[in-house]
Formats: structure tokens, sequence, C-alpha cells
């Protein structure tokens, strides 16, 4: 069971998030030691700098620059729920940038889940600000759907 | 190493959509222009509460963000919706999922070394 979806958030803002969601084979203790310890952190996702499993730590991903942006993601632990859920803030980008480097105020979140066939993992990548309202891509929305299925089709691969 | 949106490079003018998407008259103009098939900018003003200078340059900005195409004939000028214009919005989105894809593809094989 996996899947990756970018949804939006119509009602409250006009914010859009990307989720994935899968289950490992794996107990969830080791799950939890994967996404909170800094070194195994910096296997599959990005080497984090100064990063502490505690809320309010400030660490930081360093990545390409761009424009008026040195390319630091600054992010800030907001929820340490052993083995259940871990939250940071991800806040990069300038606004002088398009595209990539664009600013980013945003929020991830991993939640654990345990399961017959091991651990249920769902991380959103939430608080990307698009510009819509709920009427004009209602009404308009076909071009915007059609983007947003593309996305949302793209399975990630399981193995 | 990984790098988020490493594959960037491509300069994708989200901001200029979303900066034209931003007014809620604009946004309001877009959408009658998506609503229908084509539509004249004297067709666009009608109830609209603002006035017709106003509506053109909504659109010449809808259409600098490569929203609106516009097709002249005769006196009159059509506009309709591009929706591909759209899409730097979702290409953007796109960078993050493929990051965030590429990522549990990774965390499985670590999962997989530390805890056989």
């Amino acid at each position: 069971m996996n899947n990756i979806a970018v949804k939006s958030d119509m009602q409250s803002t006009d914010a859009t998030s990307i989720v994935i969601d899968e289950v490992f084979p794996h107990g969830a203790e080791v799950l939890w030691k994967a996404i909170t310890n800094g070194d195994l952190m910096g296997r599959w996702m990005m080497k984090p700098t100064g990063f502490e499993p505690v809320v309010g730590n400030r660490f930081t991903f360093q990545t390409t620059p761009a424009g008026a942006w040195d390319g630091f993601i600054r992010c800030e632990v907001l929820e340490v729920l052993p083995l259940e859920r871990f939250a940071f803030a991800w806040r990069g980008g300038d606004e002088g940038n398009v595209g990539y480097g664009s600013k980013l105020d945003t929020v991830v979140t991993f939640t654990l889940r345990r399961v017959q066939t091991g651990t249920r993992l769902r991380m959103e990548h939430s608080g990307f600000v698009l510009p819509k309202n709920d009427t004009a891509y209602t009404n308009m929305g076909k071009g915007w759907v059609k983007c947003v299925q593309t996305l949302s089709t793209v399975a990630a691969e399981q193995n | 190493m990984t790098n988020v949106m490493s594959m960037n490079a491509e300069p994708i003018d989200i901001s200029a959509v979303m900066r034209a998407l931003a007014d809620p008259t604009r946004r309001a103009v877009f959408e009658r222009v998506a609503g229908g098939k084509e539509i004249t900018v004297a067709e666009l003003t009608k109830g609209s509460g603002v006035t017709q200078g106003a509506i053109s340059q909504h659109l010449k900005s809808l259409k600098q963000a490569g929203l609106v195409i516009e097709r002249p004939e005769g006196r009159n000028v059509y506009y309709r919706a591009q929706p591909e214009g759209l899409t730097p919005l979702a290409d953007w989105m796109n960078h993050y999922s493929a990051f965030w894809r590429d990522n549990f593809d990774r965390l499985r094989a670590v999962l997989r070394e530390i805890d056989p």
C-alpha cells in the first residue's frame, strides 16, 4: 500500500501538501530511528547540521543556492512523539526567486503507525502556497485538475 | 548527494503565474475566460463592475503569465484560457514530489541494511 499525492486544503488556506504513505516491513522502533537520527537521515534524505530530535532544536540542510537565497533550508523541530510523530518546519528560499529557490515556509510531518506487515509511514510536506481560491479553481479547473492528476498518479515504487 | 530540487535549472516562471492569479479581480477575469470558449473584452466588461480599461489590463497580465491567449478578428479580440499556463505550478510541486519519492526509496534501502 503506497501512494504519493498532492492534496489541496481548499477550505481554510490556499495551501497544498505532498503526501507519501507507505508500509515498510520493519518495526516502528527501527523506522523511528531512521527518521530521527541525524546520520541515518543523511543517508536517505539530506545530511542535517545541528540536528537533535528535541522540540525547539534548529538545524539546517544545505543545498544549491539560488539568487539571494544561500541554499540553506532552515528547520526547527516542532514535535517529537516517540514512535508516533515527528514534525519540523522547513523554511528557505527567497521572495526574489522563481521556481527553484522560491520562498518556502512549510512543515514536514512524519506519522508512524504499526500495522500487521510492519510500520506505516506517512510523510506530509505541507504549506506550499499556491494562488488559488475555491471558485477560481473549481470552475476553470480543468487545466489545474489535469496538473494535479498528473502529480497524484505518480506512484511511489514499492521495493 | 541528495539535493533537494537539484534538477532545477529551468526558469519556471511560477511567480508570474502566482502574481497574475493573486489579484481577486484578475482571478475572476481568468475564471470567466476559462468558463467559456472565447470571450471579448466588451463581453467581459459587461456586468463586471469595472471599466473596460481595467479588464484590458488584467487580460494583459494574464497573457504575460501565459494563462490566456488572444485571437484578433476584425475589430474584436477574442480571449481564451490556456490551461497549460498553470503547469509551472505543477512542475514546482513536482520537484518536491520527486524528492520525497526518491527519499522513500532510499529509506527503504537503508532500513533493509540496518534491519535485515
